[in-house]
């Protein structure tokens, strides 16, 4: 497993979209990978969350109050609000089988952002386009209604 | 102390001065005959005639008498010489020994300082004088007496010379000493002055460097680095200026005095000269006076320059000296004195009274009675005296006014060998030693050497070597390298049996937590404690036994086996799998090793280690080669530091060009090879590894192990039955590494040595092993609160009759109250006055004082 499948599972993320092949190997290099056992928890709800997962290989259970909601697979990238600011962790994951993960902490990819800042644009048009986005859903669904 | 330097010299050395002084006597014949005997070969030998001489009833003939002469001439050089090699160590060793005399003396000074004084003094100008500014006199002492004694002679004898040819022009030869001897020691005196401001300026110095180094936080917090940067660049100044103004005065009277000497034949000529013509002094008589002045010119520089340095010298002592003889030190006695008193009896404090001037705050008229056996507590809050009563307690200070009693005895009168022995004290400020944790439980009962030294043949002579020269300087003749440590106050026979007793007080103070920790932690000498090796290498297999059965634990760590790669350790462990045997050494560092170098070169793995630090080079040089040089990122994370990667640019361009230097090829290729070393393929996913290399480097690493062999001095290899002696016993139980991408690893396996441990009774042996933990400079090592836990601990190891606890758990939290019942329950029947600051500590006492602005306001 070399730093190169990583950088291919990042650039699948839309947050890391927009940011160049160096940076993102950096990002990777400097991210944890980690291997987590079936029925290891990657996070409980409820926790302050300080890192994003992206799942290299295997899969993951979402566990929302003890209901099992969805199972997310390889390339999936999780809790990435956490990487920008301090949110309570709404669901748990819940490693199926054996799992490997990239863990991005906030902490490196805010030291990543403040040495780079032309990525900071690059996340900032990213969210600015989902906000967009989510308000024109939201208008959608009040005509709707 | 000797107020002058001459009379220091004269006390302790008068019989080798006068020893020195015969000697240099007996060479000057000896040399007047070196100088003689040339003059007498070649007027007598070679030019003479009337052969054959008559020599001690001998008939020589030229030749045979020529070689007589030179034979002497040989053996006069001999002996001359040997006279002088003779003479110069003599002078060596006086004063080396005269210095050791003089530091130690000044040492012990210090340590009989009363404690008040210590308030004036500041260690940055106390160190200095003891050790560098009496440097100077041991250089001086041996030339002291002889110098001025020998060099005057010759002058004497010149002078009568000279005023046996005309006393007229003896007199004009010395026409200008009276000048000199008036104005010299004049602009002399000036320079001494001076000298001691330039002395008394660079201790100012010293004092500013220490407070600078005491308080570089604050420094640094308040942004007063430039404040002291003037400060100290305007000492210099100061000391530039006082040294520029020393230079022009000392050279002003060497012009002076070269000057004087010179103007002197003036006279000769003109007056010799008048006298010549006139038939008054022959030609040959004039002559010779001339000669023989211009032999008086280097003994009267000599004298000149002794003069200079006696009097620089004589100011060095005195500026130190002043400093140690305050009036009211301790007698000698009281700190060399071995003889104790047992104390008996109530501690009984009579109208104390204590004003130490600006020093501290001030008693007034205390009074109180502690039973012996019982418990007393002083209560009262910072600077109600407390602190002072409580010292006065211990007979650390002594009350200006009033007695402090116990028993019968003044404590006023006893010697520290009483007081330190018989009366148990912890202050409000602690002091822990460098050292071992046992070290400082122990400290309390290191009072004199318990054996004498065992030497044998070899040791003999040079222990009473170092007997005599401790008694030729005065000095103490206790050994260090024996056993000091008192067991009969704790009832064993062995100092190992002590450990049970200090484990027993760390439990006390509920310490013993802390002491696991570190006791884990604690790199053990395995030749010290070969049980407890034994067992912790059966633990390491029952560890080992219980990670491959569970699942769970299997995939949290990766053991050290030789036949597999171990990806979360770096490359160099994976080859060599070993550790330094010198632990400040890197693994890395084994590259400086021919054998290691050969090895790496036969097997072919030196180019493959070069080609994955080049790739790893290219790899961080295109990851990093952005980030700005302050960036965290860099520091965590990179391989190369900020300064190094335009090298291994350099290096990169080179090798691609294919011309890597030849002179600096051989440590290019090192840096290459140990940047490959460092690689952890777990936690550097650089994909510059692949299984081949892998299952490579488990395959060299048997025939590294055949090559290198294992009795060498550079490494120890990982052997599942081998403790591994630079290692903490943790490592060693675990004998692997937790595996770093898997979350918590190491704090869970923590868990589970820690309950493996416990499961095998291991735990007391660990904490054992904890006593050995080196607690670093001052203690720097532990926790404030652990110092002061120590040297409670210290105090209850002494087993004292009287113990003396300031402001130690004298908190009114249930955690203090607890480790204060446990102390008070550990000194049972002893007398023990506790000092807090809180009203409510002392119900738990027998009896109280309360303690308000120095006086007693309440008592219980």
């Amino acid at each position: 497993m070399s730093i190169d499948t990583e950088v291919a599972a990042l650039r699948k993320v839309s947050l890391f979209s927009g940011i160049d092949e160096t940076k993102l190997r950096l990002l990777a290099f400097i991210s944890e990978r980690m291997e987590f056992q079936d029925g290891e928890d990657l996070c409980v709800q409820g926790d302050v969350g300080d890192s994003a997962f992206i799942i290299l290989r295997g899969e993951a259970a979402v566990i929302v109050d003890g209901e099992h909601v969805a199972t997310v697979g390889e390339h999936a990238i999780l809790g990435e609000i956490a990487i920008l600011c301090d949110m309570p962790r709404t669901a748990t994951l819940r490693a199926i089988g054996t799992t490997d993960v990239l863990t991005v902490s906030k902490e490196n990819f805010l030291k990543l952002m403040k040495e780079f800042p032309e990525m900071s644009l690059e996340v900032m048009r990213v969210l600015a386009q989902r906000l967009e986005k989510t308000t024109r859903d939201l208008a959608d669904a009040k005509s709707h209604s | 102390m000797e107020k002058s330097l001459f009379r220091f010299i004269w006390k302790n050395s008068a019989k080798y001065q006068v020893i020195i002084l015969l000697i240099t006597c007996l060479s000057y014949p000896v040399s007047f005959m070196l100088l003689d005997l040339p003059k007498q070969i070649t007027n007598d030998a070679i030019q003479g005639s009337d052969f054959p001489r008559e020599v001690l009833g001998f008939e020589l003939d030229q030749i045979e008498y020529l070689t007589f002469l030179c034979v002497s001439f040989l053996l006069l050089v001999v002996v001359s010489n040997g006279i002088k090699l003779f003479l110069n160590v003599y002078k060596g060793r006086l004063g080396e020994r005269m210095l050791r005399r003089l530091r130690f003396d000044l040492y012990q000074r210090v340590l009989r300082f009363r404690l008040p004084h210590f308030r004036k003094v500041s260690s940055g100008e106390i160190i200095p004088m003891i050790t560098a500014e009496v440097e100077d006199v041991g250089g001086f002492i041996g030339e002291a007496i002889a110098l001025p004694a020998y060099q005057g002679g010759m002058l004497v004898v010149q002078l009568g010379f000279i005023f046996l040819q005309d006393p007229l022009l003896g007199l004009a030869a010395i026409s200008s000493y009276p000048i000199q001897a008036y104005i010299i020691p004049k602009l002399q005196r000036r320079v001494v002055l001076l000298s001691r401001d330039r002395v008394r300026n660079v201790r100012v110095i010293s004092d500013k460097i220490g407070e600078s180094i005491g308080g570089i936080t604050e420094i640094h917090a308040n942004d007063a680095s430039a404040w002291h940067s003037a400060d100290l660049s305007d000492r210099l100044y100061t000391n530039f200026r006082i040294r520029f103004e020393i230079y022009n005065r000392k050279y002003f009277i060497k012009f002076l005095n070269n000057f004087m000497n010179q103007l002197t034949p003036f006279f000769f000529y003109l007056i010799g000269g008048y006298l010549a013509i006139k038939g008054e002094l022959s030609l040959g008589a004039l002559l010779a006076v001339i000669a023989a002045y211009k032999d008086l010119a280097a003994p009267w520089k000599e004298l000149l320059a002794y003069y200079q340095m006696t009097a620089d010298v004589n100011v060095k002592y005195q500026t130190v000296v002043e400093n140690f003889d305050p009036p009211d030190i301790y007698p000698l006695e009281r700190i060399t004195s071995d003889e104790t008193v047992h104390l008996e009896g109530n501690l009984v404090m009579t109208n104390a009274t204590f004003a130490g001037g600006a020093s501290g705050q001030e008693v007034f008229g205390v009074s109180f009675k502690a039973e012996e056996g019982k418990t007393f507590c002083v209560v009262g809050s910072e600077g109600s005296g407390r602190s002072e009563v409580l010292q006065m307690a211990a007979g650390l200070l002594s009350p200006t006014a009033g007695k402090v009693q116990i028993g019968t005895q003044n404590l006023d009168q006893l010697s520290e060998a009483t007081l330190g022995r018989e009366i148990a004290y912890v202050g409000t400020s602690v002091h822990v030693w460098t050292g071992t944790i046992r070290d400082n439980l122990l400290y309390g009962l290191r009072h004199r050497p318990q054996e004498e030294p065992i030497a044998d043949e070899v040791g003999q002579s040079e222990l009473r070597r170092w007997k005599e020269e401790a008694r030729a300087t005065d000095n103490p003749e206790y050994r260090l390298d024996v056993n000091w440590i008192n067991l009969e106050r704790n009832n064993v026979s062995e100092v190992d049996e002590l450990d049970a007793r200090a484990l027993e007080i760390i439990e006390t103070l509920g310490l013993s937590r802390d002491l696991y920790r570190l006791g884990l932690q604690s790199v053990i000498n395995p030749d010290h404690d070969a049980e407890l090796v034994q067992r912790i290498l059966d633990a390491r297999h029952a560890l080992a036994e219980k990670v491959q059965t569970d699942p769970k634990l299997r995939n949290l760590v990766e053991l050290w086996d030789v036949n597999k790669f171990n990806a979360s350790a770096s490359l160099a462990e994976n080859l060599f799998f070993a550790v330094p045997k010198d632990s400040t050494l890197k693994l890395e560092d084994v590259l400086k090793n021919k054998r290691v170098r050969e090895f790496l070169q036969e097997t072919g793995l030196e180019e493959r280690l070069i080609e994955i630090g080049r790739q790893i080079a290219g790899i961080m040089i295109e990851l990093f080669s952005d980030v700005s040089g302050d960036s965290e990122l860099l520091d965590t994370y990179s391989f190369i530091t900020q300064d190094e990667l335009p090298e291994f640019e350099r290096i990169l361009r080179q090798m691609k060009q294919g011309k890597l230097p030849k002179k600096t090829r051989e440590a290019d290729r090192n840096r290459l090879i140990t940047l490959a070393f460092r690689l952890v393929p777990s936690k550097h996913r650089l994909g510059v590894m692949d299984e081949y290399l892998e299952e490579e480097l488990v395959k060299r690493r048997q025939e590294f192990r055949e090559t290198v062999g294992t009795d060498n001095d550079i490494i120890t290899f990982f052997d599942n039955d081998t403790y591994l002696p630079t290692l903490t016993i943790e490592d060693n139980l675990l004998f692997g590494r937790p595996r770093l991408d898997r979350r918590d690893a190491r704090q869970r396996i923590d868990e589970v040595i820690r309950s493996l441990v416990m499961e095998l009774g291991l735990r007391q042996p660990v904490r054992r092993a904890g006593l050995d933990y080196h607690v670093g400079v001052a203690g720097s090592r532990l926790s404030g609160y652990q110092r002061r836990m120590i040297c409670l601990g210290r105090a209850l190891m002494k087993a004292a009759p009287v113990t003396i606890i300031d402001d130690t758990v004298a908190g009114v939290t249930d955690e203090d109250k607890a480790i204060r019942q446990g102390v008070l329950e550990d000194l049972k029947g002893r007398t023990v006055v506790f000092g807090s600051a809180s009203m409510a500590v002392a119900e738990e006492f027998n009896g109280y004082i309360l303690l308000e602005n120095g006086r007693v306001s309440s008592s219980g």
